[in-house]
């Protein structure tokens, strides 16, 4: 999981304070990237490994809460710690509360920042994890034919055999044919793994 | 001989020696009443003289005019020394003392008023204080009889001041030679002169009452541009934070990554070098932040000097640039080439321009379906003006407001003092410019102001 070095990329339109963040952030050992707007980050391929964002909040153009929110509807994940000139209280709130891992307030120590920097890699790291394992299970799922896909549908929602053959208008013998392949396809053992499988991906179950 | 002729020899004699007498009696007399007359004429005259002075003279002469006719008086009068005290509320007001050669000064006998208790109380209560000679005080003055004769005054008078209104002083002639008589047809006449006296006193006041509020009301006039100018730059306290907090976080990094370097057993003394490169860029830039902020908040009097209104206007792009770059304001300067001197206040001048722009952000805040975008333009108004112009992009100006933009506390704004741009019209007007608004065709408004060209730049 740990195949590539830990990236940190440093988003801020100040070229001292990046200039001077990116030699703090390589001094500790980490590959760094850094970018003068948040549109020059948004158009860079992201990282293959674990990584986090650096983002000064006050921008010109997208501000970093703007990145923040695009990155979220992107459902990219994003492990960020804000750095502001100037952190107002519900500024912070709406960071922290957007999933960001800290938010500091210029200027800050070097340590600080560093220990911030650690505890957004290890969550990336996490939900790189989570990532790694949700694409795998997005794969299974697009293996499934279009009625194995809603007879998993089905399934999961707790109903009999003999109720998703009426709510499909199929027979109840070829429920029981479909549901086989689904369980083999997605891999799951029980029908409860199913259903944490379906949870995972958000495979929702479409009511009639 | 007969005896007839001895009577009428006798009476012969008799009427010339008594046409002699009587003639020399008359011419005497004549004579007597003629230096009367003719000394009244000139004590008339010199009153006159005097008076029509005193009206005349300006506040800050008056010291100098009081002391001639002082001196004036004393020698017609042919008394020893003389005083006309201003008496302000206990303290020594205008004194001039004139005193012949060899003889002491009389103090103030208002100032003195421990020494002259009867006569001080007198002369407040607007009596006259004369005798000839010490004793004719009655004996309540025993401590004025004493201090006099320790002065060695034998005659005095004090007159008080007065020209209707409150006493304003006093004026007292002293002889200390001779004893002497202060006839009232003379103290008539003196009485006359202390009413001019005391006149001029009393414009001498109200000038210097008037100049005291002018400089008053001036001082006070500074004063609230200052507040207008700190309240301006208050609303762009946070992006001035910000600026100094970017130098500032990027020395304290860039200080901790040279001690992390150099904590190393091998230091990397180039990357260290330029480390400390930085950090002293970095503290040039913060230096320049807080020289642009004190440059505006500067609070020393206004003076006219010869500017370049391009210096002016670029002076307060400097400090709004990065606010303007954080609020995402593109902001266009564009200014003249060539432009002549207009001769005024920098600093004052800055605050219009200054006011102006947060007028325009003000007017771009809340989104209108335009972009946002803020002109500051300079141009030639005129073969004698020269103009500033700040164009913005916002909601623009009811026409019905458009008078009462400029009237202090007028304000659309939430949060605003509504002083922004009538302390810029009051500079403005003030520097002999014109301030005005109208709207863009393409929506906006733009605020701007022209100022004459400096005089000795005219063509």
């Amino acid at each position: 999981m740990m195949a590539s070095a830990p990236t940190v990329f440093i988003v801020d339109d100040d070229a001292s304070v990046r200039t001077s963040v990116t030699r703090l952030v390589a001094s500790a050992g980490y590959a760094v990237r850094a970018f003068v707007s948040a549109r020059e980050f948004l158009a860079c391929a992201p990282a293959a490994g674990p990584c986090c964002v650096v983002l000064d909040v006050r921008m010109p153009g997208l501000t970093g809460l703007d990145l923040q929110q695009a990155l979220a509807n992107a459902t990219h994940r994003s492990a960020i710690v804000f750095i502001t000139g100037h952190g107002d209280v519900a500024m912070s709130v709406r960071a922290m509360k957007a999933g960001a891992v800290d938010f500091l307030t210029k200027p800050f120590e070097s340590e600080d920042l560093l220990d911030a920097i650690q505890r957004a890699l290890a969550k990336d790291t996490h939900d790189l994890g989570t990532e790694a394992r949700m694409t795998e299970i997005r794969q299974r799922v697009s293996r499934l034919t279009s009625r194995e896909t809603e007879v998993f549908a089905l399934v999961v929602t707790g109903m009999l055999n003999k109720q998703i053959a009426a709510a499909l208008g199929i027979g109840e013998k070829t429920v029981k044919v479909h549901r086989a392949r689904v369980m083999e396809k997605m891999r799951a053992g029980s029908v409860a793994e199913l259903v944490r499988l379906a949870d995972a991906v958000g495979v929702i179950a479409a009511k009639t | 001989m007969g005896p007839t002729s001895a009577v009428v020899a006798i009476v012969v004699i008799l009427v010339e020696t008594s046409l002699v007498v009587w003639l020399l009696f008359h011419r005497a007399r004549g004579g007597r009443a003629q230096r009367l007359l003719e000394g009244r004429l000139r004590f008339e005259a010199l009153l006159a003289e005097l008076s029509a002075k005193l009206i005349h003279v300006d506040a800050g002469d008056l010291d100098a005019a009081l002391e001639g006719a002082l001196q004036q008086m004393i020698a017609f009068l042919g008394v020893d020394r003389g005083n006309l005290d201003e008496y302000v509320a206990a303290a020594s007001g205008i004194r001039v003392s004139y005193a012949g050669p060899g003889i002491a000064e009389l103090p103030s006998i208002l100032l003195a008023h421990e020494q002259f208790p009867w006569t001080a109380a007198t002369v407040r209560g607007g009596g006259v204080v004369r005798f000839s000679r010490a004793a004719e005080l009655p004996a309540e003055a025993k401590t004025d009889r004493e201090s006099y004769a320790r002065l060695g005054t034998r005659s005095h008078l004090s007159i008080p001041l007065r020209a209707g209104g409150p006493m304003l002083g006093v004026l007292s002639f002293d002889s200390v030679r001779d004893d002497r008589t202060w006839p009232d047809e003379l103290v008539d006449r003196l009485r006359l002169l202390s009413e001019a006296f005391a006149s001029a006193l009393e414009r001498k006041r109200m000038e210097l009452s008037l100049a005291e509020r002018l400089r008053e009301t001036a001082r006070l006039r500074h004063e609230l541009t200052h507040i207008g100018r700190v309240s301006a730059l208050g609303e762009l306290t946070a992006s001035l934070a910000h600026e100094l907090n970017q130098p500032l976080t990027a020395i304290l990094n860039n200080a901790q990554v040279a001690q992390r370097f150099l904590g190393t057993d091998v230091p990397n003394l180039p990357e260290v070098r330029e480390i400390l490169n930085d950090i002293v860029a970095d503290d040039r830039r913060a230096t320049e932040v807080i020289r642009r902020l004190r440059g505006l908040l500067r609070k020393d009097p206004p003076e006219q000097v010869p500017l370049d209104i391009n210096d002016v206007v670029s002076a307060v792009a400097d400090v709004i640039r990065h606010d303007m770059g954080v609020r995402n304001v593109p902001m266009t300067l564009q200014p003249a080439s060539g432009l002549p001197m207009v001769r005024g206040d920098r600093v004052q001048l800055q605050q219009v321009v200054l006011n102006m722009v947060l007028n325009g952000l003000e007017a771009m805040r809340e989104p209108n379906g335009r972009d946002p975008a803020l002109v500051i333009r300079t141009s030639r108004a005129g073969p004698s003006s020269v103009s500033v112009a700040v164009e913005d992009s916002g909601t623009g100006v009811e026409m019905r407001d458009i008078d009462r933009l400029f009237e202090s506390l007028y304000t659309t704004k939430v949060d605003g003092l509504g002083m922004g741009l009538a302390i810029a019209r009051a500079i403005v007007d003030a520097h002999g410019g014109r301030l005005q608004a109208s709207n863009n065709a393409a929506g906006g408004a733009t605020f701007e102001f022209t100022l004459p060209v400096d005089v000795e730049q005219r063509s």
